[in-house]
Formats: C-alpha cells, sequence, structure tokens
C-alpha cells in the first residue's frame, strides 16, 4: 500500500503540475447518459407511484371522492407514458451501447469479470475487519454491475408484461394472469431494490450525504475518485487517451 | 261562567283543528282512499318483532307518490290488512295482480312474467321436481328491489335537468294532462338509466356472494377473489363504466332476473358467450373491443377456494364442512388446465416470496455493513 500511496502522490503531483487551473474532476456520467439518466429517473418515479396507485386500500381511495375517476384516468395515462418514454430510453442505451464510443467503452467496462466476484468476497472480508483495506475497484465495482445487470433484467421483464396488460385482449387469460402477477412482484423488488440498494448509495452513505451529485454535474473530484475507483484512477493517469475521455479541468 | 266559555273554546279550537285537518288532507299528494295514513303518517309508528328486528311502519306519502309503485293502492301488494290491528297480513307477493291495466294488453298487471323467469335463472328456486336446496339462502324479489324513487334521465350532457324538462316540454304539447305526462315520463325515463352505482350493485351482490358459508352451502366460493383484479380497481376509483357484477354476468341483452350457470349456454358467461361479453360491443362502452377467443375463455375473478381445493393445495377434512361441500363441487367445475394455471401462478409467486426478502435481504445487510465501516474508520481517524 505505501507503494501505491507513493505513487499516488506523485500522480497527484504530476497532475498538479499538468492542470494549470488547479482542481481536476473525473467524468462518470457523460451528457448523453446523465439525460438518460435523468429520463429514466423520473420514469421509474413516475411508474412506481402511479403503479402501487392500485393497491391502495378502498378506504383512502374513497377520500378522494368524485376527483376518483379523473386521479384514476390520469394516472393510467401517466403509467403508460412513463413505460412508453422507458422503453424508447431503453432502446436508445442499446444503440447506444453499440454504435457510440462511449456507449462500448460502458459495455466493456460493465462486463462481469471474475475479479468482481473476487471484490465482492474481498469487500465483505474488508467490512468485517478480516481484510484491512478495500480491494481497488474499476470504473465500475461489483456493486454497480450487479444492479445493472438487475436493471436490464427487470426492466424487459416489466416492458414485456406490461405490454402483455395493454394488448390484453390478443392474449390468453393465463398469459395475462401470469404477466399480471410478475409485473407486479418485479415491481414490488425493483422499488425496494432501488430505496435500499441505490438511495443509499446516493443519499445515506455518510460522505454522500445528504445527496451526491453526479448525477447532475457527471463528475467527481479527485479526491472521491482515488477513495472510490482506485483503480480506475491509475489507469486514467497511465494513459492520456483515458485521460482526454475522463478529466475535465476546472475552468475559471 | 268560565265553564260555559271554557267550553266554547274547546269546540272552537277542536272544530278548527278538525277544518285544518280536511285541508291537509285535500292538498295530499297522494288520494288516500283507504285511510292508511290515518296512522301510517306518523314517523315514529313501528315496532320491534320477534326476532327483536326494528320494523317501522310509517309512509312518507310525498316520497311514496314519488317512487315507481305510486299509482298503486296500499291493499294492491299489501293484502289481507282488512283487520285492526292488522293480525292477518300477508307477505307481499309481486306475482298478485294489482289492479292496474298494462296498456299494451289491457289486462291487469302482474309481475309474474318476470318471477316466472327468476324462478328458472340461477337465483330461482328451481322447478316443482327439482327444488334447490336451503331455499331460504336464495334471494326473493325485495333482497335486491325496493320501491325507489323515480328519477328520470339526466347526465347525457351534464347533470343538468335541462335535457328533461325540454323533452317533458314536448310531450306535454300534445298529452296536456301535465299530471299524467310527467309519471309517464319519469315512468319510461327511470328505466333508461343504472339505478344502483357500481360500488352499490358491487355491496348488493356480495352482500350474499361473499358469505363464504352460504356459498359453500351452494357449492359456490366467495367472490370476493374479485377484489384482486383490475376491473376491482377501476370501481374503487370511482370510474364511470367501470365493470361490477352484472356487466359481465348481465351484459346487454340479458336481464338481471335470468342469470344462469356459466355451463348454460343461455349465460352471459358461458364460453360461447364470452367473446360478445368482453368486447360488450352493444353496451355504452366496448370493453375489449378486440377480444380474441383466447382472451375471452379465461377465468376473471382470482383463483379462489375452489380451485385451490381441487389443486390439492388445500385440504379439506369432514369437520370442514364448508370446504367439504366445495370440493365435491370443485371436481366438476375446475379443469385440469385450470388447475395447472393456478399451480403456475402459485409457483411464480412463491418465487418472488423467497427471492425478494432474499436479495433485499442481502443488500439491506450489505449496506448496513458498508455504512458500520464508514463510520468505524471516521471514529478511528478523528
Amino acid at each position: 500500500m505505501k507503494d501505491t500511496a507513493i505513487a499516488f502522490q506523485q500522480e497527484e503531483e504530476t497532475s498538479e503540475t499538468d492542470s494549470p487551473t488547479g482542481k481536476i474532476y473525473f467524468v462518470r456520467l457523460n451528457y448523453s447518459e446523465k439525460v438518460q439518466h435523468m429520463i429514466f429517473m423520473i420514469c421509474f418515479v413516475t411508474l412506481v407511484i402511479t403503479g402501487f396507485m392500485l393497491k391502495v386500500p378502498e378506504g383512502i381511495v374513497q377520500k378522494l371522492g368524485s376527483a376518483g375517476e379523473a386521479v384514476f384516468l390520469i394516472r393510467s395515462l401517466l403509467h403508460r407514458i412513463a413505460g412508453t418514454v422507458m422503453i424508447l430510453v431503453s432502446v436508445y442505451h442499446v444503440y447506444y451501447l453499440i454504435f457510440k464510443p462511449a456507449g462500448r467503452r460502458w459495455l466493456f467496462d460493465m462486463l462481469p469479470r471474475f475479479k468482481d466476484l473476487n471484490d465482492l468476497v474481498g469487500n465483505c472480508l474488508y467490512y468485517f475487519g478480516v481484510k484491512k483495506e478495500p480491494p481497488e475497484f474499476d470504473r465500475f465495482c461489483y456493486k454497480h454491475k450487479m444492479e445493472y445487470g438487475a436493471l436490464i433484467a427487470g426492466t424487459i421483464l416489466m416492458a414485456a408484461t406490461g405490454l402483455i396488460m395493454w394488448t390484453e385482449y390478443r392474449w390468453s387469460k393465463f398469459i395475462i394472469d401470469i404477466a399480471t402477477v410478475v409485473h407486479g412482484m418485479e415491481a414490488i423488488l425493483a422499488s425496494l431494490a432501488i430505496m435500499i440498494w441505490h438511495l443509499y448509495e446516493i443519499h445515506l452513505k455518510p460522505r454522500k450525504s445528504p445527496i451526491d451529485d453526479a448525477w447532475i454535474t457527471g463528475v467527481i473530484d479527485e479526491e472521491e475518485m482515488k477513495e472510490e475507483y482506485p483503480l480506475h484512477y491509475k489507469k486514467i493517469m497511465a494513459d492520456p487517451k483515458l485521460q482526454e475521455i475522463y478529466i475535465k479541468r476546472e475552468t475559471q | 261562567m268560565r265553564p260555559i266559555y271554557f267550553k266554547y273554546l274547546t269546540f272552537t279550537a277542536l272544530f278548527l283543528l278538525l277544518h285544518f285537518g280536511t285541508v291537509f288532507a285535500d292538498s295530499e299528494v297522494l288520494p288516500d282512499t283507504e285511510n292508511c295514513l290515518y296512522c301510517h303518517r306518523y314517523p315514529s309508528m313501528g315496532r320491534y318483532d320477534e326476532s327483536g328486528v326494528k320494523r317501522i311502519f310509517y309512509v312518507n306519502d310525498e316520497k311514496f307518490a314519488r317512487s315507481v309503485h305510486g299509482k298503486l293502492k296500499c291493499k294492491s301488494c299489501h293484502a289481507g290488512v282488512d283487520k285492526i290491528p292488522h293480525t292477518d297480513v300477508k307477505k307481499v307477493d309481486c306475482t298478485t295482480k294489482c289492479h292496474i291495466r298494462e296498456p299494451s294488453t289491457d289486462k291487469e298487471f302482474s309481475h309474474i312474467n318476470m318471477v316466472q323467469k327468476y324462478e328458472t335463472s340461477v337465483h330461482g328456486n328451481g322447478s316443482k321436481e327439482k327444488p334447490k336446496p336451503f331455499p331460504e339462502d336464495l334471494p326473493t324479489c325485495k333482497d335486491c328491489h325496493e320501491n325507489r324513487i323515480q328519477s328520470s334521465v339526466t347526465g347525457l350532457w351534464g347533470k343538468s335537468e335541462a335535457l328533461s324538462n325540454e323533452t317533458l316540454a314536448r310531450c306535454i304539447g300534445c298529452h296536456t294532462q301535465k299530471d299524467w305526462a310527467q309519471n309517464f315520463y319519469l315512468h319510461f325515463t327511470h328505466r333508461m338509466r343504472r339505478t344502483r352505482s357500481q360500488p352499490e350493485i358491487i355491496k348488493l351482490c356480495t352482500s350474499c356472494h361473499e358469505d363464504s358459508q352460504k356459498m359453500a352451502r351452494h357449492g359456490l366460493e366467495s367472490v370476493s377473489t374479485f377484489k384482486d383484479t383490475f376491473h376491482w380497481s377501476l370501481v374503487k376509483y370511482g370510474v364511470k363504466n367501470a365493470p361490477d357484477c352484472i356487466s359481465c354476468h348481465v351484459p346487454v341483452g340479458y336481464t338481471t332476473h335470468d342469470i344462469r350457470s356459466r355451463t348454460d349456454p343461455m349465460s352471459s358467461i358461458h364460453t360461447l358467450n364470452r367473446i360478445d361479453t368482453c368486447s360488450n360491443q352493444g353496451g355504452m362502452q366496448s370493453c375489449h373491443p378486440g377480444a380474441t377467443a383466447e382472451f375471452a375463455t379465461g377465468r376473471v375473478h382470482a383463483y379462489g377456494t375452489k380451485a385451490q381445493l381441487a389443486a390439492g393445495m388445500k385440504v379439506a377434512t369432514f369437520e370442514d364442512h364448508e370446504n367439504f361441500r366445495l370440493l365435491e363441487r370443485a371436481e366438476v367445475d375446475i379443469s385440469k388446465d385450470e388447475i395447472f394455471h393456478l399451480k403456475v401462478l402459485s409457483l411464480i409467486q412463491l418465487f418472488y416470496k423467497v427471492f425478494i426478502p432474499l436479495v433485499i435481504g442481502f443488500m439491506a445487510y450489505h449496506q448496513w455493513l458498508d455504512w458500520l465501516k464508514i463510520i468505524r474508520t471516521r471514529k478511528k481517524r478523528r
């Protein structure tokens, strides 16, 4: 670890000399990714609210009185709009992954590797105090990869079952029943996962609280980069091509 | 002298009272030729019957006059009320002739046609050769029908009364007897609208159909599974034209008095008629206009006790009379396909019921460890 610390110091020095304006930032999300995240997030929240509105108990719904019908119709419309937009963003994301260089880099960095399993075990051992240092994470660690995988699986399942329910008259009741059960259960799973896994990372995690602004700015500072993604940091610092992509200098 | 004055005064007061009485009697909405209102106009009139149920015998003549039976005399329905007190009262029988001439046939009117049809329906007593068991469970006319106040159709263009007034004005142009025209108009338009809202219909039907013991006596299960469907969500939010019980069981072209078992080809929910029922093309709103045969053959209510018994997911014992009776019917009613469907659906549910706590539990534990570690390292650094 001492070596890496020295290496960091040296790199810091070099980076500081490289940047006449001082502070440098590391890109976590580029413009397209930020927009994709933003749209997806709005859709997700809308879908969760308008979807679970169906499960609100009768007694509470009745308090809406005559406004209930309008609320229901708006709910239905919003759910369908948000669902459609979410599918479109997902389709664009696939296009982005295949046809854009940044997308291809994303896909390559996101691929699961044996190291991730090692990291998971290593990180847990670090939590338990068996290991003194956490494993060094690359651009995406096992947490990101698991969440991304769950997001892909969840979106495909939700989109497919949602579309089945939307075109209900074309299917057999058995298929619709399966779609309904899967859509409902997957919704519970996705909502809870986002609440516990994702919101912890950006809201509750002590050093991120009250909110991690990387989803708006798209960047994190050097200190955070070294702490969270040391391997990626080293890779960037060793490769001028990567520096062009991932380093943003503060403009004054 | 005083007592004489007093006598005169009392006499005058009584005279005036009686006089006012006749004045009020003249202005009454209902020509009370049978003199029933002499007693029944008092709101406090009533008693507790043998079973402890409060019975109210008060008649609000104004409301009665506006009701669907407002033109009838009391004795047309309440036979045998000649003695006072009424010890010889007979139960109201809707098949009796009520001394009103039915204009199309000029014969005395009676509800016997409806009752005859009803008796052959799923709610009827069955035939004389094959009467249904537990006849006391079966609904009679009065279980669903009240003497409703007639109301004309409104709401085609908003909730304004203007439509009614304008149409009625046209009637009165030729039919100069205003009262007659108004009554005829109400009689006609009252039947052009639903008298009960969707929640009211569901409340009415479930007052029996959610009583699982009563249902089990007839080999049926509680319909509470309806509340697991999307149809119910629409009703819950008060959506107009939301599907309630009669939307599928009595669609356009069927009558509530002739609801039949789903195995009967005359039933709206028989496999042969399902496409028409689901698409509801002749209705106010076509529900699933492009319904395919495959879509329309499935089960609409969620799987209930009967399917669970047939699939062996619930066991009925001899002591458990309710389920034991259901099991007999379940073997006939639930097809092999339905058992398979139920098993697949249950398996998916079971998978998620195990998978969700596992995944979420792991996530919560992992993040909790992360949080602890960060807090501890911070403390150490300090």
